[in-house]
């Protein structure tokens, strides 16, 4: 509720919570654009996000500097800042697991539990802007939270099925295993993030109480 | 919000002709409480191993697991569902069948599984989206 009444003071906080919502959105589009063009192995499609994660970064500049600008009062300014850099944070992860797929190939052994992760990402990051709204809205956060948990855990119980299904995939050479594990492990890292950033959602929320 | 959300599509299995010792070193090795049991012959004719089958049907009677098949005490047929099945839908069979585990399943093909642990979490994702199929 307070939070509500912060939000309400000027136009200048209205922009930032504006761009943050645009921020997750586009999160959850990349994470969209990943998941499609794992599974139609469109690699072409797969570049697009190196687009996307530039389109992220100018939007969390943007909204440092109004931040810093003027929006909020001074102690909540960090906060919101470090959940910024955290989304944007998912973005740097995102683009990485893309590159690792452009430079290698996802043998098929393990391409149907892949997508499931990118799937799974990608509803995680809806839950997430869930979490978001809710917190405009001052809602209690606690079941957004668990859900977002319930998801990362899914996804860690893929991984740990992955990782003994990799050590039985013969690799030719140092790096084809490289990447392949750089791969697996960029994938399912991203969901770790975003526990995080509802993490500091929860925080937020919690301060403002 | 449908099944495939939540569905298990990594599934371990065990041929019928195997010991029941080779589920149980299997299921403590994965950390799983039951196997989908193949037997011979066309798609679909699976069955179903669980811990609770193997504890009340063969280690609590004093049999050997080495003596017995896992063909012998599974379950079969196994109860199955659509992919795009409605959670609501998943625990009204398992209610009905009694069984706390479902195959989910296209085109006379085994894709997922789905457990009671699933059905709670879905109820949870759908609350915290504002959902009510519960």
């Amino acid at each position: 509720m307070i939070f509500e009444k912060i939000l309400s003071l000027s136009k200048k906080e209205q922009e930032v919570t504006d761009n943050m919502r645009e921020h997750i959105k586009l999160l959850c589009s990349a994470c969209y654009l990943f998941r499609t063009a794992l599974e139609k192995d469109d690699r072409n499609l797969m570049r697009n996000l190196i687009d996307l994660e530039r389109e992220s970064d100018s939007i969390r500049r943007e909204i440092i500097s109004k931040i810093y600008d003027g929006a909020f009062l001074p102690y909540l300014r960090p906060d919101l800042c470090r959940f910024v850099e955290i989304v944007d944070h998912v973005f740097d992860v995102l683009e990485d697991t893309a590159h690792y797929y452009l430079d290698g190939k996802i043998p098929e052994q393990i391409k149907n539990e892949c997508i499931r992760i990118a799937y799974l990402n990608l509803k995680i990051c809806e839950m997430l802007l869930i979490t978001f709204e809710a917190m405009l809205k001052g809602d209690d956060l606690r079941e957004k939270t668990l859900a977002i948990r319930i998801y990362e855990k899914k996804i860690d119980d893929i991984k740990f099925s992955l990782i003994k299904d990799i050590h039985k995939i013969p690799v030719s050479n140092f790096w084809e295993g490289k990447i392949l594990s750089d791969f697996i492990s960029s994938l399912t890292t991203i969901s770790d993030i975003v526990e995080d950033a509802s993490d500091y959602l929860q925080i937020i929320n919690v301060s403002m109480k | 919000m449908k099944v495939q959300e939540l569905m298990t599509t990594k599934i371990e299995s065990v041929d019928a002709d195997r010991t029941v010792y080779d589920a149980v070193e299997k299921m403590v090795d994965r950390r799983i409480r039951s196997l989908m049991v193949r037997f011979p012959g066309k798609d679909l004719n699976y069955g179903i191993i669980t811990a609770r089958d193997i504890v009340f049907k063969v280690l609590a009677k004093g049999l050997n697991p080495n003596d017995v098949k896992v063909g012998e005490i599974a379950s079969k047929p196994v109860a199955c569902i659509g992919k795009n099945a409605a959670m609501n839908e998943v625990a009204s069979l398992m209610e009905k069948k009694k069984n706390a585990r479902i195959f989910v399943c296209e085109n006379e093909k085994i894709i997922g599984i789905i457990s009671l642990m699933d059905i709670m979490a879905g109820a949870l994702i759908m609350r915290a989206r504002g959902e009510h199929d519960f």
